[in-house]
This record gives C-alpha cells, structure tokens and sequence, in this order.
C-alpha cells in the first residue's frame, strides 16, 4: 500500500469507526428504551396480578376488583373488528392481486388503502361515530367493533396483496394449464401457496386493534358492569386502562398497570405466533 | 414455409395423422408481432420439437395452444389452431375444457403447495367424481406412468415441495398425464434439471407418445435430435423450416437452419 493510499485508508477507517459508534448509539437508545417501558411495564403491572383480575368486575374506586368485563369487551369487539373486517380484506386483496392486478381500479384501491392504513385511529374513531352512534342515538360494542374492523381491513388488503403477489405466476399457470377455472386457482392454489402469510397479517391486525383506544372511546365507550349486549356500550380494556390510569386512585391505577401488561403479553404472544408462522413460509 | 424438397419427400412419404393443425398463426404482444403466420401439422402419436434461439418464438407458440397466454394483457393470437377440426381459438371454446385436453409442464417444476397425492389429485377431482379406490387406482398409474411410484409410494402424504427438481418435475408430468389429455405441451422441461434427472425425463416421453401427441420445446439441439420425430426451426417468429427430424439435423433444406443445428449463431 502506497503512503498517499494509507494516509485516506486511515481516514476511511476514523470515518467508518465513527458511523459504526453512532449506528450502535442509536441502537443501543432504542432498545434501552423499550427495555425501560417493558421493564416498568413488569414491575407496575406483577404486583396487580392475581386471579380477581379474571374473575371479578372492574371495582367503584376504594374496593376491590377485577378487570374481566374488560377482558371480555375487548375479546369480544377484537373478534367482531376481525370477523367484520378480515373477508372484506381478503377478498379486496385477493380482486388487486388475481383479478385486477393490471386495473386501474387496482391502483386507485392501493393509494387509498394505503391512506387508510396510515389513519390516525381518532378519525375512524369519530367517523363511525358520526355516521353510527350519533344515527342510532347511543354507543355500542357494535360500533366498537366496527371502527376496529375499518383498521383491520387495510392490513388484510395490504397483506392479502403483498402475499398472494409473491406467490409465482408458473403455478398459476400450471393450475390453469389443468383445466383448473380462475376462482379454483385462486383458492386451492394461490391461498394455499400464500395461506401463512395472509394469516399472519390477520394476526397483525389483530395486534394492532387490542391496543387501540382512540376508536373505542367514541364508539363502544366504556362500562363498569358485565355486558353481553353488542347494542350497548362495553368495556375494553385499553380504554379502562385509559379511564383509571388518569385517576387519582391509587387501586385504579393498579389495575391500569395490570390491564397494560395483559394487553402487552398479549401482542407478544401474537407477534410471536405470527413470527413462528412467517419462518414456516418457506418450506 | 420455406421446405427443403427431401424434407417435403420424406414428411409426405411418412405422414402420419394430424392431430393439431397450425394454421397461419400470429401472435401479439401489444402491438409486438411475435408470431408470424405460423402453419405448421402436430402428428398424433409423434413428438415435435421446436427449436430456435432465445426469443424466436418458440414458447410463444406453445403457449398459444392450450391459450394460457389469456391469463395476461394484450396478448393475442390470430389464425387457426384446429384440433380435431375445430378452431380451439374460437372465443366459443371453453378454455378450461381445452386445457385439459392438452397438457402443459413448464420450465421449472410448479408443484403446488400440498401433498404429492393432492397434487396429481388436484385435476382428477375437478372434472371427475371418483370413489377413494378409484381416485388411488388414477393417482398410482399417473405416477407409474411418470416413472416416479416407486420413489414416492411410501409417501404420498408428503409435500410435493419436499422432492428432488427431478421428481418435482416427474410430478408435474404425471399431474399432466392424470387428467388424461391428447396432447401434452412441454416447456422446456429439462431446463432446469441435471442431465441424470433429464434422460429420465426423455425416456419418459418416450414412453408417453404411444398414447399422445407431445411437443417440446428445447433449447438443446442434441435433445431434439434424441427425443423428437418432427421438428420446427425458428427464427424471429418465424417458422423456418419444419421436417422430420433426421432431415433437419442432417441435411436440412434451408441454410439458417444449417447454421443454427451446427452452432454458427444461437
């Protein structure tokens, strides 16, 4: 190596050392970050837990409580937000991937989907208020579950599209080269071939609504009682969550903690299914 | 069609019955003019090879026989294609029939994401309601007819993705074969396969045109010469010259054929 050339290799190496510091800075700040969340998450949320969480009421403030009509309003509208939203999904992706795929149709959809996708969860919160709840004169788990479906189906249509367009075009034409008509290539071959894709968007959608709290609040609202009725306001437990966390309370505030680490294993536990799904994609 | 006269000779001496007729066939991508007026017979019971450099046009007309190339935009084909003396790119012909009436494997083995039984079952089931006896009895002779049961009958269960190219590409011809077509199209089948995998492959088609009509597309020269009764040299999306094929590999009619079959360009 030449002296001129040692000279800018020593500068490179400052240089890349430098960028290689801040690379890892900048890591280390985001991770520490999350680990100080998930940390305080933990030690807040532990002391709460214990089996009145899941079997008892969420309490008046001064008494003890539980949180399963929580639980049991945000199972109930995250399913009707899926149930809702996941066919309307799958088959407006499966249109843009198999049967639009050169419509214009099929663009238009995409810019406006991906829109949606990026919505603040507030706006759908008050437009199924205005043109739900305000129609029908009260909140309802059934608008709760609607404003959670209008976040599920652009995950589903995006996944749904991403998936099945990865799926090779050779076995189409090799299902269609049998005799096989467009919606028996569409369904016993390209879902098959995209199945665990499209379900692990489902999976993230189902993610991304068991926290959202904003859509819920002008929707379904909250209630302190257990309520099997979809046509009255029900608990959930973001929004519980939200509701004692801002009291004064101390046994509120508990629950809160407890609430948000429930919600958090939660997505975990589907980050990881859906994870443990993605790597068996490949085989 | 440009015809040397010892081809024509010994085309017309041996002339075998037609089972596709080519006629005049064009086709287009967009406004690109890939085809151009093709005519050409298929004889029943014969394979045909088509050869030619990259882009003459070869798969192209293939695929203009069982009209796959419908799945896309602004592809089109013009003329006749006539089988059993109809026109099958008459808009009136159920595409889905068609297809299964004439087979087609591609280039890389496409088995589909289930098991290797489901996969051979997969046409079977759509034209056909056969009891379980009846539905093994089916899968097990495509599969013998594919040279590939002995390699898989211990495992039917399994993912047709787990097999070897070789066997994935045996399973896609026996997939073919269970529908039961008149005609199998080949795309280049050995493309992608170790010469071991590929005589299997050839022996195979061999075998398979007792009982139907095969056409492959090559880029081998010497796979042409091996497999094939007819052949069809094309250049630019035309055909050059069409014989049988120890004519055309040893003394064809027309120069650019001569060229090509001796590596001169292509």
């Amino acid at each position: 190596m030449s002296a001129r050339a040692s000279g800018l290799y020593a500068a490179r190496l400052m240089r890349e050392r430098m960028f290689l510091g801040l690379a890892m800075g900048a890591t280390a700040l985001g991770l520490g970050c999350l680990v100080a969340i998930l940390a305080t998450l933990l030690i807040e949320g532990v002391g709460g837990l214990n089996l009145r969480v899941f079997t008892e009421m969420t309490p008046p403030p001064g008494s003890d409580g539980g949180l399963l009509n929580a639980i049991a309003g945000s199972l109930a509208m995250t399913a009707l937000g899926v149930v809702l939203g996941t066919p309307l999904g799958l088959l407006a992706g499966t249109y843009m991937a198999e049967y639009g795929r050169h419509t214009r149709l099929t663009q238009v959809v995409r810019f406006v989907n991906d829109i949606l996708l990026s919505a603040p969860s507030i706006v759908i919160g008050l437009f199924v208020y205005e043109i739900y709840v305000a129609l029908v004169g009260h909140f309802s788990a059934l608008a709760g579950g609607v404003a959670l479906a209008i976040i599920v189906v652009p995950v589903v249509v995006r996944t749904t599209e991403d998936m099945l367009l990865l799926v090779p075009d050779p076995l189409r034409e090799a299902a269609a080269s049998l005799g096989a008509p467009r919606w028996h290539v569409v369904s016993r071959v390209a879902y098959r071939a995209a199945k665990a894709g499209i379900i692990t968007g489902i999976l993230l959608a189902v993610a991304r609504i068991s926290g959202e709290t904003a859509p819920l609040l002008f929707t379904a609202l909250n209630n302190q009682f257990w309520s099997t009725d979809l046509n009255a306001p029900m608990a959930s437990l973001p929004v519980t969550i939200f509701q004692f966390a801002m009291s004064p309370y101390e046994d509120w505030r508990r629950l809160a903690w407890t609430g948000a680490l429930l919600i958090t294993a939660a997505v975990l536990a589907l980050s990881i299914a859906a994870r443990a799904l993605n790597a068996k994609r490949g085989t | 069609m440009d015809m040397g006269p010892a081809a024509a000779a010994a085309t017309a001496a041996a002339a075998p019955p037609i089972k596709v007729d080519i006629r005049d066939l064009s086709f287009f991508y967009g406004q690109t003019k890939a085809l151009k007026n093709v005519t050409m017979p298929l004889y029943r019971n014969n394979v045909t090879a088509f050869i030619g450099p990259s882009g003459c046009g070869k798969s192209t007309l293939l695929r203009a026989l069982n009209r796959i190339y419908e799945m896309y935009p602004n592809q089109r084909a013009e003329g006749e294609v006539i089988v059993d003396g109809e026109n099958i790119l008459d808009s009136r012909q159920d595409v889905n029939l068609l297809r299964a009436k004439l087979g087609m494997v591609f280039q890389k083995p496409t088995p589909f994401p289930m098991t290797i039984f489901d996969n051979i079952a997969f046409g079977i089931r759509m034209y056909e309601r056969l009891s379980k006896s009846e539905l093994d009895d089916r899968v097990e002779r495509a599969l013998r007819n594919a040279a590939l049961w002995d390699e898989v009958k211990d495992k039917l269960g399994a993912s047709g993705l787990s097999l070897s190219g070789g066997q994935q590409q045996r399973l896609c011809i026996a997939r073919t074969v269970a529908i039961e077509p008149e005609v199998i199209l080949l795309d280049e089948p050995c493309s992608a396969l170790d010469p071991i995998s590929t005589a299997r492959i050839e022996e195979l088609i061999d075998e398979l045109k007792t009982d139907y009509t095969i056409v492959i597309v090559t880029h081998n020269m010497q796979q042409a010469a091996r497999i094939s009764d007819y052949t069809a040299f094309m250049l630019l999306g035309e055909l050059i010259e069409f014989g049988d094929t120890a004519t055309i590999t040893t003394k064809p009619g027309v120069q650019k054929t001569e060229d090509y079959i001796t590596g001169r360009f292509g």
